[in-house]
């Protein structure tokens, strides 16, 4: 009798224990987003010394060369914005996630442009004007979801904020470096030339940017690149801006374009076209690898995916290594930064945003 | 009962830890290799046959190797005692091969049942627990009809060490090694009348450790010789298990079993950012639960049903504030779902769920049937892993038929045919075949041919997930895989005279539409990846054109009196190629992990002194050559030795009161070699350099003598196996 009932025990145990283990423990508690919303009010509240911000949205980086360019881009801006709080975002929740977390090292508060947001309307805060500046290159896919958010927030999308709030509250946004093609473009071409015209006259500036890809370039904000490009040559024939990703205008078009002006030699100095210089720039720009063991076979797009820019115009003729990679963001050249700059001055000094309620009109 | 049990253990122990002074004479020697011979294997044919007259080619390692080798895991055993498997341990658990093709082609079976659960393509191994193994069987490629015709690798098979008669059994193995390197494992088993219970317990513990703190210069901003990424992370894992056999008559008994598993993975957070930050642990929540029944309706003949579930979780434990993919408080998808430390946010839940019936019949005119019903349903959910709702299933049916066939003494066929349906892509057959002919008493020639069928698994079709190491990489599932078909055939001779041993096996695997990894431009990753991530690299699963491996096993021993020695010697090569649609052509592709050459080697001397004492020396050595990898460089070529020893202590005054006692110890890795290659980069092999260990094994038991002992090898019970 006392071994059935020793096996009847063990056997309840195992059934409990089944039991627990088929139950779902995954931890989604509602109160998460809300525990990690207060965690940003707080930041805010902390830090909120004026009663206006600016939040600088950008995509994001794990480097330590990116962190230094945000930082001087921050310190920048609350020298020329003295009334204005100043925020940076990521976009990239994995940046996000890395720059506020390891060990001995002062967590970096990269929040989301949502949170930023919401925590800007939050009581307590209640910022009178919130100017977004975008710290993307070009008007393109990410540029959108930064103006998505500013409408998700300006129609309380979920309306969890104070519509009265949001009624009232000034809304600007600061444009892309490249956002207009008669008076960025031009500028941005003058600052660079100021910089690599030494360079450009020993040889091709190739400016590597990152581009969208062909069926999201939903903007046509592609043409950007080949805008500046123009822009650059009226300066010197020896500047080139080509792309990681924009159709037609990879390395391999770039060196075509340099074959077709009859530039088969010589230096190629390479300067990503980006705003911070992480692993794009040191990558795909400057990486070292061996694709060309296996010959440069170019994809179906018409790019050799497999080697940085350093590699293949090395290997096609040119005089390209490491002493010619320029490896710089354009947030650390402050003559463009200050194109950025300009951007959220004059949203600043332009009209508010008419977001309000844009989403479902009442 | 329990009482005296407990009062008569207590004694015992007192007992053996003043053992000094007791005598008894010594067991004498069995030969290991005459021993080794009768071992009954089961694999091949799913009926019992001698090693040395098993129609299908099966390497075994035996209880006695396995004890006198002290491994720590099965990794380390089956990396140390055959030449034919590699492993490479990262911080994500062990990547395992099988003469060149990987986990997903291998069949790991526990007591004839499938081990189930993957991360990224890889059983976890940490299921089986080394101290409960009484031997493990391998056969070769598609084989066996009865085992499924996804092996095509082929079939690991752990046979567990059993108890199902009366009386009481306690055991304890305790395991200790460097890096805090525990191993424990407890048994209990009870047995009265029809009823008998077997509960088991075990635990793994490992520190881990740092080979290098370097990171690879080409991957990193700037040169890092401060990461704190780890060679192998710091894991636990623990299982219970509990067994319960009921024997209604001599011809038919039941069983109910059922298993809780854990494991996590803690990796350690740096301070760089792009490097070795790290927000969450890895933890897996296991559990599985079968029963089934054995009939045996006439004296050669055999009817099993065996019906098990099994459940594999994979969560994120959150060890910094995370943001994740999944729906915020107003049901919207969101990147930015946060979790904190301690939480836990599923990955995925793998279910499956099996029935097995299957027969065995002795026909007339020297024929033994067998034939069976196999059904499987598979079940995935990942919800931010998945489309389709997070949840993906897969159902497989399969009927099989094997006839082992005598003609005379000389000759022995087996031919199988398997037909399998499978919910996506219909009926396949495959046949199998093997012969075996033995000219005389000590040679024994063997070939075999075999189909194999394997359906991309939920896993390969649909799941995607991104993996942070220098750099984001994404993997994709693909829904447009297509089944593998593969064609094994081997040829091998056996040679067994005295105390020597020799078999050559040749082998040729083609595999057609083979499903592997394979790095694919980023621009065809989805767009919102590519917006989404800055993607390093993409790998998608992709079916091969063709695959091939080809190679060559060579084993051999020789024993005398106390000494054995032996060695095993791999060759394989391997030839891959995709079809590149960019450029209307075959290209290369290297099957990542392949070594051309391995091998390994052991000399071993066991005495049973006058004294109640009982030694044993081993020293083994294992080398491999270069490995080779699609990216990030090759694994080095490496050659590790080691040294055990094994101690029995078998005296009156222990097994007067049923107690035995065992001790181990050994140090492995003697020369010390250690792969320093920075992070980032592939190894040969994650060794941490020399390391020691030593364990006690003490069993009590008490009742009829009936459990299997130490030396169980060839007289342990004949059916446990079906």
């Amino acid at each position: 009798m006392k071994s059935i009932k020793f096996f009847m025990m063990a056997l309840a145990a195992i059934a409990l224990s089944a039991g627990f283990v088929a139950c779902d423990d995954d931890d989604s508690a509602a109160s998460n987003w809300q525990k990690y919303q207060d965690a940003v009010t707080k930041n805010v509240k902390a830090n909120k010394k004026q009663d206006k911000a600016i939040l600088l949205v950008a995509f994001g980086s794990t480097w330590q060369q990116a962190y230094d360019a945000f930082d001087g881009t921050v310190a920048a801006y609350k020298q020329k914005f003295p009334g204005y709080d100043i925020f940076l975002s990521f976009s990239s929740a994995i940046c996000i996630n890395r720059a506020a977390a390891g060990e001995n090292v002062d967590p970096r508060n990269f929040y989301a442009p949502n949170f930023w947001l919401n925590a800007f309307a939050q009581e307590g805060v209640r910022y009178n004007e919130i100017v977004v500046q975008s710290l993307q290159v070009i008007p393109g896919e990410e540029y959108t979801r930064v103006i998505n958010y500013i409408k998700d927030f300006a129609n309380n999308s979920n309306g969890d904020l104070d519509d009265a709030y949001l009624s009232e509250v000034v809304l600007k946004l600061g444009v892309p470096l490249l956002q207009d093609a008669e008076a960025d473009v031009p500028e941005v071409a003058k600052q660079l030339n100021s910089l690599y015209k030494t360079q450009a006259a020993e040889g091709v500036v190739a400016f590597m940017g990152h581009g969208n890809p062909d069926s999201y370039d939903t903007y046509k904000a592609n043409v950007r690149y080949t805008q500046l490009e123009e822009a650059l040559q009226v300066y010197n024939k020896n500047y080139y801006v080509g792309t990681v990703d924009m159709m037609d205008n990879f390395k391999t078009n770039v060196l075509a374009r340099m074959q077709a002006a009859g530039i088969t030699g010589g230096k190629v100095f390479c300067h990503p076209l980006m705003s911070i210089d992480g692993d794009h720039g040191h990558n795909d720009m400057a990486g070292d690898d061996d694709a060309w063991d296996n010959g440069f076979e170019a994809n179906e797009e018409g790019e050799v995916e497999d080697t940085s820019w350093k590699m293949f115009f090395h290997h096609m003729g040119y005089i390209c290594d490491n002493t010619t990679m320029i490896e710089k963001g354009l947030l650390e050249l402050p003559t463009v930064r200050n194109v950025w700059m300009q951007h959220t001055q004059d949203a600043i000094a332009g009209e508010p945003l008419d977001f309000y309620h844009s989403k479902n009109p009442e | 009962m329990n009482r005296t049990t407990l009062g008569t253990l207590w004694r015992a122990m007192v007992t053996a830890v003043a053992f000094v002074g007791c005598s008894l004479p010594s067991t004498a020697q069995d030969s290991l290799s005459a021993s080794r011979l009768e071992e009954v294997v089961v694999t091949g044919t799913g009926t019992q046959h001698r090693l040395k007259d098993a129609p299908v080619q099966t390497e075994v390692i035996t209880r006695r190797e396995l004890e006198q080798y002290g491994g720590r895991s099965i990794e380390d055993i089956l990396a140390g005692l055959t030449a034919s498997f590699a492993f490479n341990e990262d911080d994500m658990g062990s990547q395992m091969q099988m003469n060149g093709l990987g986990n997903a082609y291998i069949l790991i079976l526990i007591d004839g049942k499938r081990l189930h659960g993957d991360n990224g393509g890889q059983n976890d191994l940490g299921l089986i627990d080394p101290a409960r193994i009484e031997r493990i069987e391998i056969v070769k490629g598609a084989a066996s009809a009865l085992y499924g015709s996804d092996a095509i690798a082929g079939v690991v098979n752990i046979i567990t060490r059993k108890y199902d008669r009366d009386g009481l059994l306690l055991e304890n193995t305790t395991r200790g090694g460097s890096y805090n390197d525990w191993r424990q494992h407890n048994s209990v088993g009870i047995a009265l009348g029809k009823w008998a219970s077997l509960t088991n317990f075990q635990l793994q513990h490992s520190d881990g450790w740092q080979n290098t703190s370097h990171e690879d210069p080409r991957q990193t901003e700037f040169p890092i010789y401060d990461s704190r990424n780890k060679t192998v992370n710091r894991h636990t894992n623990w299982q219970v298990g509990e067994r319960l056999d009921y024997t209604v008559s001599p011809d038919l008994a039941f069983y109910a079993e059922g298993t809780i598993y854990r494991k996590r993975i803690y990796r350690p957070s740096g301070k760089y950012a792009a490097v070795d930050v790290k927000t969450y642990d890895l933890a897996y929540r296991n559990a599985s639960a079968a029963v089934g029944g054995k009939w045996t309706p006439t004296e050669k003949s055999v009817v099993t049903l065996d019906i098990d579930w099994n459940r594999h979780a994979y969560d994120y434990v959150f060890t910094d504030t995370t943001l994740v993919d999944g729906y915020d408080p107003y049901g919207n998808f969101t990147h930015y779902y946060p979790y904190f430390p301690d939480q836990r946010n599923l990955q995925s839940d793998q279910r499956r769920t099996m029935g097995h019936l299957k027969g065995i019949f002795e026909l007339p005119a020297s024929n033994r049937l067998s034939a069976g019903l196999e059904v499987r349903h598979d079940w995935l959910r990942a919800p931010m892993r998945v489309d389709h709702g997070g949840t993906v299933t897969d159902n497989t049916e399969a009927l099989y038929v094997q006839d082992e066939y005598s003609p005379w003494r000389l000759l022995q066929l087996t031919g199988g045919l398997r037909l399998d349906r499978n919910q996506q892509f219909g009926f396949h057959l495959t046949p199998k075949l093997s012969a075996m002919v033995s000219p005389t008493d000590w040679l024994r020639l063997r070939a075999s041919w075999s189909q194999g069928f394997k359906t991309p698994t939920p896993k390969e079709q649909h799941y995607r997930y991104v993996r942070e190491m220098n750099g984001t990489y994404l993997y994709l599932g693909n829904a447009d895989l297509r089944p593998q078909t593969s064609n094994y055939g081997s040829v091998g001779a056996e040679v067994n005279t005295g105390g020597f041993s020799f078999s050559v096996t040749g082998y040729i695997n083609k595999v057609e539409d083979m499903i592997n990894l394979v790095t694919i431009p980023n621009y065809r990753a989805p767009e919102e990846y590519q917006t989404m991530y800055e993607l390093h690299k993409t790998r998608q699963y992709q079916n091969l054109e063709h695959a091939r491996t080809v190679g060559v096993d060579v084993n051999v021993r020789y024993a005398v009196r106390d000494f054995s020695v032996g060695g095993s010697y791999s060759y394989l090569d391997t030839d891959a190629h995709l079809y590149d649609s960019d450029h209307d052509r075959m290209t290369d592709v290297v099957i990542d992990g392949m070594a051309h050459h391995k091998s390994n080697w052991f000399a071993t001397w066991n005495h049973s002194f006058r004294r109640p004492y009982r030694l044993g020396l081993g020293l083994y050595g294992r080398a491999s050559s270069k490995r080779y990898y699609q990216l990030n460089g090759d694994g080095k070529a490496y050659q590790i030795w080691r040294f055990s020893s094994t101690h029995d202590i078998q005296c009156h005054a222990l097994s007067s009161r049923g107690l035995s006692l065992r001790m181990e110890a050994g140090v492995d890795n003697i020369f010390n070699y250690v792969d320093r290659t920075p992070h980032g980069l592939h190894l040969g092999t994650t060794t941490p350099g020399t390391t020691a260990y030593a364990s006690v094994t003490l069993r009590f038991r008490q009742g009829k003598n009936k459990f299997q002992s130490f030396k169980t090898n060839s007289k342990q019970s004949y059916d446990e196996e079906y």
